[in-house]
Order: C-alpha cells, then structure tokens, then sequence
C-alpha cells in the first residue's frame, strides 16, 4: 500500500478504539489531513478481543470522570454512528470474599458517591437477589452500580472506521509503524512506516498492547508492558445472567453478552510478551473453569465454545498514559490502559486529540502524564481496581 | 447373548422406548422423523443434518441441560428428553412467525434503531430470543467422572485406517503409542484395539496446545470421555489421523429438514429417511446409493458422475443427472421434493422425495493441527484448507503429524502410512519441502458464481447454526469489510455450535467471488479451542493437573 499524501497533521498509529476515536476528534475538529495507520486488519488487536465491560466503579476521582464520560458517550453511540453497540446497562456486581476486600469495596463505593453515581454496598442477601444460583458463601458482600454494562466492542470499530473515513481520514490497514524521524530541535517530522515514510509533526502513539514497543522503536524508554489476557465463551443460553460479576480476590469476571454466551476470563499469571501465535491455554482454560463453576455452580453443565487471548498494555502505577512525551515533542502517547482501554476510550481519546490540538487538558498530569514516571513527580495515588 | 431391556424415557410429554446402547436420535426416529429444534434468530424448522455430533440439528434438553446432541447421547432409562427453542412444539412453533414477519431477516448490526424510543424494547426482546436452550437447571446432575491423565511419547487421535495403520507399523517399530477415538468401544462402528497399543475409546480431543510442556516440547492434549470426564494427555508427537465429514451444499431451502449429509444417512441411527435425492458423484455418493439402494430416486452431480457409481445405480435402475444442481427443496417443515436443473440451461423438473442426502464433498477434520498452530494450504477440491505436510506427513508445527484424509483430500496421493512413522519417529531438522495442493479444479466455485448472479427468494442460510444469510456475506463486502475474519465479526459467520464446520469452508468460496478474489486470499479464520463444546465441568476437573499449586 502507498499512502496517498506527503503531509499529515497527525498519524495516529493504531487503528482501534482509541486511535479511530482521537482521529474522530481530531477531524471534527478540523485539525486538517489524518492518517491512521495500522499493522494488522480492524479489531486485529485488543479492540477485537476484549469481553465489552464498561464500568465506573474506580478507586479514583480521575477514573471515575472518564469513565462515566464514556458511558454517556457508548449511550449516544448508536444514534451517532449508525451501528448498534447493543449496550446492555446490566449493572457491574464486585464481589468481596473476606471482610479486608469488602472494605475495599466501600472505598470503591464512597468514591463513586463522592461523584454522584448512586453505587451501592450489597449484602449477600441482596447478591444472591440479584445473581440467580451465586454458590452460596461465595461471598461477604459486593459493590453494584446499576448503570454499568457491556457492549458488543466490534461494531464500535467499524462505527467509527466508516465516520472518520466519511470525515476524509485515510486508514492505512497492513501498515506498520517502525520508529519516528527526529529534526534539528529533536522534534518528531517523519514516521518510519512499512509503506514508507510520511512526513508528520505529531503521532499518536494507540498502538494497544503494542504501544511499548512503538515507545522503544521510536528511541523511548517507556514502562509498559505488554501482559497476556484470556478470554472463553460458554455455549449460548437463553438470558439468566443481569450483572456483571467480578470477583476481587482472583479477577474472576463473567457476564452474558446479547447472543447469550457466558463470556469472561481471569487473572492467570503469564510471562511478559506480545506473541500472539498461541491463542489459548488449557491451563486458563481449565482455572477459568474451575473457577466459574465454583462461583455458579450451575453453569456446570455448559459447553465451552471458544477460547482466545489478547494483550493488556500494562502500566506500574495503573493509570494510563495520556500526553506529549517530554523528551520527543510531537509524539503524543495515547496508551497504557491495562485491559480497559476499550471502556475508557471516547473520553480519553477526547484528551489526546486536545493535546495533539494544544488545548487545555483536564487530567492530573501526576496521574496521566508520560513524565510521571521520569522522575518528575510521582502520582500521589494509584488505579488498583485494575480487574474486569 | 441375552438382549438387554428396553430403556424407556420420556420425550416432551411421550414415552419412548430405546434398545441398549442406542442414541436419543435413534430411539425417536423409529417413531418417524424427528423434529426437535428450531433454529436461533429465525425459528425455521431445523432437523438432524451429520448424524456425527458437529451440527446444531438435534439439539435437545436431557435432565436439565441444555443443548445435548440427541445422536451423541445414548438413551438411558428415566431421561427426560425436551425440545429448545421452539413452544408448544418443533412441529408447531408459535415463534415460527419470526420467520414469516422478518422475509429478509434482521440486520442487528444498523437496524432495529428506529424509532429511538423502541431501543430499549429491541433489546430485552433480542435478549429474550437469543440462544437455543435455557440455563442448565440448578438442580441437574451433570455427568462427570474423576479426571483421567496420562503420558504418551506418541499419541495418534483417530483411529480410522490411517490411525490404525499409522498405530501398527509404530507398535512394529518397538513404540507404544496411544490411540484416541471419540466414538464409544460398543456398537457397530465402534473403534478396533490395535494390539500393543493402548486405545481410549470414547474420548473426544478438543484442545490440542503446543504449550511447551516436556520440556520446551510436546503438546498438552484436553479431551472429555463419553461419561463427561476430563482427559488429559501429555504428548511428544502428535498424529492427527481424525479423517473427513460430509460437506454442505447452499441452495434455496438448502436448511429444510430433510436435507442431510451422506454421514447421516450411512450411520447407524437408522432414521427413516425415504424416497431419496442423492447429491454428488463420486465414491462416496456411490457408498450411500449402495447403502440405501432401493430408496434413491435419483442421482444429481454438479459435474460428471463417476463410473463405479454409474454402474451401482445402473443395477438399482436409479435415474443420473449429471452437470445438474438442485435449484431448491420444496416443502414448508420438511423436504417433500427437490427441483433440479441442467446447469448448461434448460428448464428445471421436480422430483419427489423425503430426504436429500448430501455426498458431493468430504472436508477434513483437521482442526487439531490447525490449533496447533500448523500453516494451512487451500485445496480447491473439496474446497477447505487442509494442513500444510510433506510427503511424511509432518506439518509446518515440528511434532505435528497428518495422515489419511485429514491430510490431503481422498482420492489424492497423501502420506502413506510407512512414510508417516518415519515423519513422527525423526522430525525435520529443516522445513521438509510440503506436498503440492494438484488436483481437478474446484465444481463449487462455478457453482457458486452461477447461484450469485441469478435472483434470490427467501433466506439462503449460509450459517445454519446461527441464521446467517447470504445476503448478509454480501453487505459485509460491500460496505468494505473483506476477508474472512472481518466477514466473521460482521455476520456472525462461523461463530456458532458447529464451531464454523457447515459454514466457513462455503464462507470461504462466496467471499472469494464476492471479493473478486481466489479463496486462499480471502484468509481464515483462526481455529481457537476446543473443537467441540466442552462442558466446563469437564475442564474444571483438569485444572489441578495442569496446575498442582492452584489446588493449595
């Protein structure tokens, strides 16, 4: 494929959630001629890959206005692109299993209060209310907000391919981005890609679970990483399962998609890499067994249908990357979302394409920015309700 | 030998009498044709298709729990067998209007939008019509058994005549390899021991993984036996010996219950099939003509029809039409006929019958080796994706062996047995150079090219098991999204019960002309496991062997 210009305003690298949304900003904004490129086919990545949760129960203020900012924004997603996201809002249900992970819960809940989302402290009586065969003692209380849910994550994708193409964006499939050239005053002017080069002062690093390679590729010293996930589906069933469930104690998640599928995965520890070539393992396969059937114990009998995996891009402190890289002007990082990248996106897309504008940005540099973690100032609190 | 009593169960509100050892499909056929589920989004009518346990065709709730394959499930004494998806009955479905009311189905992707303020009805609604059966009871029994592991240095699943053949020129050889068969040690077509070898009957392998287990070598191997309990097998070498299954053929009504594949009509559930139309001429067509004899009324080839089967029906007297296709069945629940057309022109003529069987293409059952990871390459006839081997047999993945018609398409000079035991006893030490993929041109592509050019009626299920039309593979291409793995996400292609066995080989050809492109480029799609549904109960029982810390 050759690309079709010399010049770009900004080349978003990554053509997933993140970077179809940032390129929609940035085109109704009429920040001029886009390019987005990408290695490997739509929803190739993460955006195709990850179970559709979108959630705002968080432990901080920060990612709790994002968050609720992109619920708004998935709400309005049908209307605005044409394509049903079929987003259910069946309410997340966190589930506590001793008494140190329920006050856990109530920090989540007060947090959630504190802005203005009704997030309510459920007893087990009220759990087992509300999850139809929840294995009895599976836990001391859970955390519930109604108006979480989950969406079918691929029409999302083609929903804003179609837009921003429509907006005159060009989207370069099968193209990989290999490293950025620098100018006289070290600034970025080119991006190396395997379609050749094209001239650019800024690109966007929303490359998902590859974004720390893109990083280092371009010179960049960056600590994300790449952290495999799995993923099964159940057989379809007739609806039984509303909520959301996630288990603090071991990550468990399950929720029932629109066709019927038990869908979730678990946190299974992997060693670090972005090798794709093995799609699944028995060893997540039979933990996530072993663990779902021990919360619902009736989903005993179900038939596992498929199995796959993908890459959280990981970050030490939780929180993602959102911002120019101080030490290569015009290389704007859009990236380190730790698996929640997709439920994040319409919001945290709109502050990247803000900063490729050079406008104002809301966020707390000592949560977002990539010179956090520089030396300049850590961040004086950290995301850990990285589950789900 | 002393005939054992009668099972009785019930069936809905009937009580069915079946023989010792017999399926649930097997016991309700000798009462007529079974009618037990209606299909996912539509509720067209839907009937037993392979017979084999890969289609969504005889779908039935047994003590509890959904989705049991009525033709895998031996009838046992006190089972409460019930239809899905369909009520009063499968006969007569009141949801069966679904069908009428939606002509041109439903696009989920960019319908349903309007008015806005309906949304929410939309979707409580599709959430109440989705999926086949209803959550397993919370009080059934599933079944299940202790897990069962072992190590092998050879494992061989399949234990057709390549698997055994394979089997006995290794035992020859001083290995003792372990033989996998998913069908049970009793009955007709039960398994045969190979001696020195050590046969686990009855046991389905679903998940191959070139995990690295045997230090940085060898395959973990997860499978689930007729009881319902987990296998695990350890392996170095794995022989993938798991031969073929009929093909489908898409044309009007080419869903009608009554239209079957050869694997259906040549296995031992006995259903009572009728007057029948035979699709396909060559050897395997010849097998079912010579099976059902007297039944078949007629013969109809895509292209020329091959002497052995000219002959076997010229002593039945059964009518040939070569360079023919059916154009459609006809009938509303149940095929009472076909029409069948020259496809060099020339008007279309009916003929009476009950059951169409389907015997025109055997596809592999390669599925193993592909989750391994093997590199595949795209045979125009049967038109699939077979594994990449050399002439041992040895895939792209180094321990990864195919023999026999999971191979190379029958009929085409594949591995012999000798060669394979020198693929699996000395793997390459550099890529050996693969087999050629030669052979006749594909009679599906023109077929194909023929059907979308000309005007359509009604819906052409591509997908079966999850309603997916014809049409919808073309709005996929035309709105830009090409290739199979996108046409998968936008349609629904492949993503159903059959993990995509009676859909993505056909997928594969109609995106290839729609795109204007050969097959092979069209793409595939990834085959993640397992291979067959595989109860979660099952794979619970196996996660303390791969992982002895968890259970601490």
């Amino acid at each position: 494929m050759t690309l079709g210009r010399g010049d770009y305003r900004a080349v978003v690298v990554g053509a997933g959630i993140m970077g179809l949304y940032t390129a929609h900003h940035l085109a109704r904004a009429g920040a001029g001629p886009l390019l987005v490129v990408d290695r490997g086919r739509l929803s190739a990545g993460g955006s195709g890959r990850n179970g559709g949760g979108v959630r705002q129960q968080w432990e901080t203020r920060s990612t709790i206005r994002l968050a609720r900012e992109a619920v708004a924004a998935y709400r309005r997603f049908d209307r605005e692109f044409g394509h049903n996201l079929w987003f259910r809002q069946g309410g997340y249900l966190f589930l506590a299993s001793d008494p140190s992970e329920l006050e856990r819960l109530q920090r989540v809940r007060d947090a959630g209060r504190a802005e203005g989302l009704p997030v309510r402290l459920l007893g087990t009586d009220e759990v087992e209310a509300l999850v139809d065969g929840i294995a009895p003692g599976a836990c001391v209380g859970g955390c519930y907000l109604a108006s979480d849910g989950t969406l079918y994550p691929y029409p999302a994708v083609w929903g804003l391919y179609e837009a921003v193409r429509a907006l005159g964006v060009e989207v370069a499939l099968g193209t990989e981005a290999l490293g950025v050239r620098r100018g006289d005053r070290g600034e970025v002017v080119e991006l190396q890609t395997s379609s050749g080069p094209v001239r650019t002062p800024t690109v966007v690093n929303a490359a998902g679970g590859w974004s720390g390679e893109l990083s280092r590729r371009c010179g960049l010293d960056v600590p994300n990483v790449a952290t495999r996930h799995e993923i099964l589906a159940t057989e379809p069933m007739k609806a039984f399962l509303d909520p959301m469930l996630v288990r603090v104690s071991d990550g468990l998640y399950v929720s029932q998609s629109m066709r019927g599928e038990l869908v979730g995965g678990l946190t299974v520890p992997h060693p670090p890499g972005t090798d794709a070539g093995v799609p699944s393992s028995p060893r997540f396969v039979t933990a996530m067994a072993h663990a779902l059937v021990g919360l619902l114990p009736r989903a005993a009998g179900l038939g596992v249908l498929r199995a796959w995996a993908g890459f959280y891009d990981d970050t030490p402190d939780g929180f993602p990357v959102i911002g120019e890289d101080p030490r290569l002007p015009g290389f704007v990082h859009a990236n380190g979302f730790g698996g929640h990248g997709f439920m994040l996106a319409p919001s945290a897309s709109r502050r990247v394409a803000a900063t490729v504008l050079r406008e104002p940005v809301d966020l707390d540099p000592r949560e977002f920015s990539p010179g956090r973690f520089l030396g300049a100032g850590a961040a004086p609190s950290s995301e850990r309700l990285q589950l789900g | 030998m002393v005939s054992a009593p009668p099972r009785r169960f019930r069936f809905n509100r009937a009580t069915v009498e079946a023989r010792a050892g017999e399926s649930i499909l097997a016991a309700l056929g000798r009462r007529g044709w079974p009618s037990l589920v209606r299909s996912v989004r539509y509720h067209r009518p839907r009937g037993p298709f392979c017979g084999v346990g890969n289609c969504t065709g005889c779908l039935v709730r047994v003590n509890g729990l959904p989705n049991v394959r009525a033709c895998q499930r031996p009838a046992q004494d006190g089972d409460r067998v019930r239809t899905e998806n369909a009520w009063p009955s499968a006969r007569f479905d009141l949801l069966g209007a679904l069908d009428l009311l939606l002509p041109h189905g439903v696009d989920t992707v960019h319908g349903l939008r309007r008015p806005s303020w309906a949304a929410p009805l939309y979707q409580r609604v599709g959430r109440a019509l989705a999926g086949f059966g209803h959550a397993p009871d919370r009080a059934a029994t599933v079944p299940t058994g202790p897990p069962r592991s072992r190590s092998a240095a050879i494992t061989i699943v399949g234990s057709g005549r390549s698997g055994r053949a394979v089997a006995e020129r290794l035992v020859r050889a001083g290995e003792r390899p372990v033989l996998i068969d998913r069908r049970a040690a009793t009955g007709r077509d039960g398994p045969t021991a190979v001696d020195g070898a050590e046969l686990l009957a009855g046991t389905t392998a679903t998940f191959l993984s070139p995990d690295g287990a045997d230090g940085g070598r060898g395959f973990t191997l997860l499978g689930v036996d007729r009881d319902g309990a987990g296998v695990l097998v350890r392996t170095r070498t794995i022989v993938v010996a798991t031969g073929g299954y009929d093909g489908p053929l898409l044309f009007e009504g080419s869903d009608r219950p009554g239209v079957v594949t050869a694997d259906l009509a040549l296995s031992d559930h006995g259903l009572p099939l009728g007057e029948t139309v035979v699709v396909g001429g060559g050897m395997r067509a010849r097998d079912v003509v010579a099976r059902l004899g007297e039944d078949v009324g007629a013969v109809v080839a895509l292209s020329e029809i091959a002497p052995e089967l000219v002959r076997t029906a010229a002593d039945l007297g059964v009518p040939l039409y070569p360079r023919s296709r059916v154009v459609r069945s006809v009938g509303r629940a149940h095929v009472r006929g076909v029409e069948v057309a020259r496809r060099d022109g020339g008007g279309s003529f009916r003929l009476s019958c009950r059951t169409v069987v389907l015997a025109h293409r055997r596809l592999p059952n390669a599925q193993l080796a592909f989750q391994a990871g093997a590199r595949r390459r795209w045979w125009d006839v049967p038109g699939a994706y077979y594994p990449e081997v050399d002439a041992a047999g040895r895939t792209t993945v180094p321990g990864v062996v195919a023999v026999g018609t999971a191979a190379v398409p029958a009929g085409r000079p594949g591995p012999p047995p000798e060669q394979a035991v020198v693929g699996i006893l000395e793997p390459a030490s550099a890529p050996a150079s693969p087999l050629p993929a030669t052979g006749p041109p594909s009679e599906l592509l023109p077929y194909y090219r023929e059907l979308l050019r000309e005007p359509r009626h009604g819906k052409w299920v591509v997908c079966p098991c999850e309603d997916v039309l014809l049409h919808e593979l073309e709005a996929a291409v035309a709105r830009g999204y090409r290739g199979l793995e996108l046409g998968m996400r936008y349609t629904g292609v492949g993503t159903g019960l059959c993990q995509g066995r009676y859909c993505l080989p056909d997928a594969t050809v109609l995106l290839a002309i729609l795109e204007g492109r050969e097959p092979p480029e069209v793409g595939f799609v990834t085959q993640r496991p397992p291979l067959v549904p595989t109860s979660l109960a099952a794979l619970a029982s196996l996660r303390d062997e791969l992982d002895p810390e968890a259970g601490r």
